[in-house]
């Protein structure tokens, strides 16, 4: 192991992607857990929470549960991962709570805040892509080739980690422009030649599956224009309800499973209406197909679960979104739902620092 | 939740100010709001702010009437304009109430064609709230002034109804146990004002559900002595537009005297967050909209230069009016002195 910021655990004995695999990789704070830690009090209080303490985001466990079963039904090996900049001193209560949810997955890391700490080194605490983008091609050395889901929130920087991550799998970036970009993210030299270094095993590698999805969830209701630059790969979602729509269109979730989290979504207050509005503004958003807004609407009918809006019940509204959807359909017409977006890195990350500035 | 259709192209700083007032409302209270007009736009908008999806929907329409607009042409053969839109879903059943900035004679010709008048009302009247002194504690900083131009005309039977009307309003939305009416005349004697107002006063006094406090002159309007003026809508609208010119005037005259010497202008520094406070306390914004009363589905006309915080306190409104079942209350005021 070389000098790494992170203590790793849980870390499974990963075979290459035979038979095919995907990887679920999660953040743990505003992803998974309702972690309040923006007032100073709230903080300190952290580590002294127990696993009953902790609370979930609605239908998380659903959804991971369900990710896993779509998974396996395909015949495909699900790999769920976490990657946290916690400190491993919580991790216990972590699992525990990720047993009570009922959660299976096959590694954790957490930043050995301690450490850092005793090191006096007081800005790597603080740090968070060369922390978290070293991690995550670290574990892609050690795992699978298989295609990535990654799941992560508008906190931290999670959007801009997720992206650099994907670029370098999709062979987009790398060599010395990564290493600029690091830089100019004042990440520490240390960590820059680290990432470099495994980019560069990972490239030369050859081409192999990459991050089919990025789910930022906006727990901070930062306006999802902002996520624009990193192209449609990147889904900013408001719920775990939007999050399983994408999921679904693209085929890593099933019917069922997009029941299931509509289900424990209503469990928790969300009305009909409530999951409709999301759908919609998830299609306007050019997130979601009107043609799979539609199948989700029967799947959930036929569950249940009462999508149609009440405009939907007179024959104008309805020859309205007929018209919509053709419009929307011919506007996209030539480009490709998944085609990448090239990312104007330099400009990403000269925006994002900017904002960072106090 | 009461579920709010908001006419998103109608106003002078629509869809702009409109959205972001829609947004801000989804993140501050649990209001369902349809916003309707050019989706695309209405979306391009939103994905640059904050706001809660779960409880926004977008109605798409693709016309939309000017503030400039004659409103009886502007609505002949417009069935797509979003004011026409909103208000058929109110109509439908599809939203409780109508929120719009938009034209105000398309706003009270739309909801006239869409909404049908309360069982005994004769006549609709538009409603406008404005800044008053207040007499006593807990008195509302805002007045009611209505028809501001709903009608032109009017006889004794209507003015009566619009007391009724606005007594009603007041009583829900001011939290006024007994809002003081006033008639608005050229006189405080009962014998003044000729045929009509006479005969209107003279009902008003024998209405035992109201608080009728006689008329009131044009000085009293912006005292505290009555919350709810009544008038015919030519007088209404005249007395409206002196109230937002005299406003307007004075401002001008404070920053041009203010502009000529520096002792003034010195002088005005050192007050400048009293009139701060006093033009937040006063400012349209704060209390977002004005009623059409008389219809059975509820209409809020909020200011054509609404802003976003105007528009948010309008859908606010309009959520409060349809809770307290406000047309429900009118309509049972009517019935009691038919």
């Amino acid at each position: 192991m070389r000098g790494r910021e992170a203590r790793r655990v849980d870390a499974p004995d990963v075979p290459s992607a035979d038979p095919p695999a995907v990887v679920f990789r999660w953040d743990l704070d505003k992803t998974y857990l309702r972690t309040e830690f923006e007032s100073f009090r709230r903080l300190v209080l952290i580590p002294f929470e127990s696993a009953t303490d902790k609370v979930n985001l609605p239908a998380v466990p659903q959804l991971m549960g369900a990710l896993r079963r779509a998974a396996l039904a395909r015949g495909e090996r699900p790999w769920v991962f976490f990657l946290s900049a916690s400190p491993p001193q919580i991790g216990a209560e972590i699992r525990k709570k990720l047993a009570l949810d009922g959660i299976e997955y096959d590694g954790i890391v957490f930043k050995d805040q301690l450490r850092n700490l005793l090191r006096g080194r007081f800005r790597t605490m603080r740090e968070q892509v060369g922390y978290k983008l070293g991690e995550l091609l670290h574990a892609r050395r050690q795992g699978p080739a298989a295609r990535e889901v990654l799941f992560g929130d508008d906190w931290e920087s999670d959007p801009i980690i997720y992206s650099l991550y994907a670029d370098v799998l999709a062979g987009a970036l790398g060599g010395d422009r990564l290493a600029a970009l690091l830089a100019a993210l004042a990440v520490d030299r240390e960590s820059i030649d680290r990432i470099a270094a495994d980019a560069e095993v990972l490239t030369a590698a050859g081409p192999s599956p990459d991050v089919q999805r990025i789910f930022i969830n906006l727990e901070r209701r930062t306006p999802p224009g902002r996520f624009r630059v990193f192209g449609r790969r990147l889904v900013p979602s408001f719920n775990y309800f939007q999050t399983a729509l994408s999921l679904y269109e693209v085929g890593l979730l099933d019917a069922v499973g997009l029941g299931e989290v509509a289900r424990a979504l209503h469990e928790r207050g969300f009305r009909g209406e409530r999951l409709r509005n999301s759908l919609d503004d998830l299609v306007r958003r050019g997130h979601l197909e009107a043609e799979t807004a539609d199948r989700a609407i029967l799947v959930l009918h036929r569950d249940g679960r009462d999508l149609q809006s009440p405009g939907e019940r007179t024959l104008g509204a309805r020859a309205m979104a007929t018209m919509l959807r053709l419009r929307r359909r011919m506007a996209r017409s030539g480009s490709a739902p998944d085609a990448p977006t090239a990312i104007d890195w330099e400009k990403v990350v000269s925006e994002w620092m900017a904002t960072r500035k106090p | 939740m009461p579920r709010i259709a908001v006419d998103a192209m109608g106003g002078d700083f629509a869809p702009d100010e409109v959205v972001k007032g829609v947004a801000r409302v989804s993140l501050e209270s649990e209001i369902e709001v349809v916003l309707v007009g050019a989706s695309d736009r209405i979306q391009a908008l939103l994905d640059e702010g904050p706001y809660n999806p779960e409880l926004i929907s977008v109605r798409h329409c693709a016309g939309a009437i000017g503030m400039g607009e004659d409103p009886y042409e502007a609505l002949r053969g417009r069935r797509d304009a979003s004011i026409v839109v909103a208000a058929r879903m109110v109509a439908d059943g599809e939203a409780d109430a109508l929120v719009t900035a938009g034209n105000s004679g398309a706003a009270v010709l739309t909801a006239a064609k869409n909404f049908k008048l309360i069982r005994g009302v004769r006549k609709a009247a538009l409603a406008s709230v404005y800044p008053r002194e207040t007499e006593h504690p807990g008195q509302d900083v805002f007045g009611l002034l209505l028809d501001v131009g709903a009608t032109i005309r009017c006889d004794a039977n209507e003015l009566a109804q619009f007391a009724i009307m606005g007594s009603a309003y007041a009583r829900r939305v001011s939290k006024q146990p007994a809002p003081r009416v006033g008639l608005l005349n050229m006189g405080r004697e009962e014998g003044k004002g000729g045929e009509v107002l006479v005969e209107a006063h003279r009902k008003l006094r024998a209405l035992p559900s109201i608080h009728f406090v006689g008329n009131v002159e044009g000085n009293d309007i912006a005292s505290g002595r009555a919350d709810v003026v009544v008038a015919e809508g030519l007088v209404g609208n005249v007395v409206q537009k002196l109230l937002e010119g005299l406003g307007q005037a004075a401002s001008h005259l404070a920053s041009q005297a203010a502009n000529d010497n520096w002792r003034w202008r010195l002088g005005m520094a050192m007050l400048a967050p009293g009139i701060e406070k006093v033009r937040d306390m006063t400012d349209f914004g704060s209390y977002g909209g004005s009623p059409i009363l008389g219809f059975e589905r509820l209409c809020i006309k909020a200011h054509g230069r609404s802003s976003e915080r105007a528009i948010a306190n309008a859908v606010k409104v309009a959520a409060k009016a349809v809770r307290d079942r406000i047309a429900d209350e009118i309509a049972e005021a009517v019935a009691e002195i038919r």
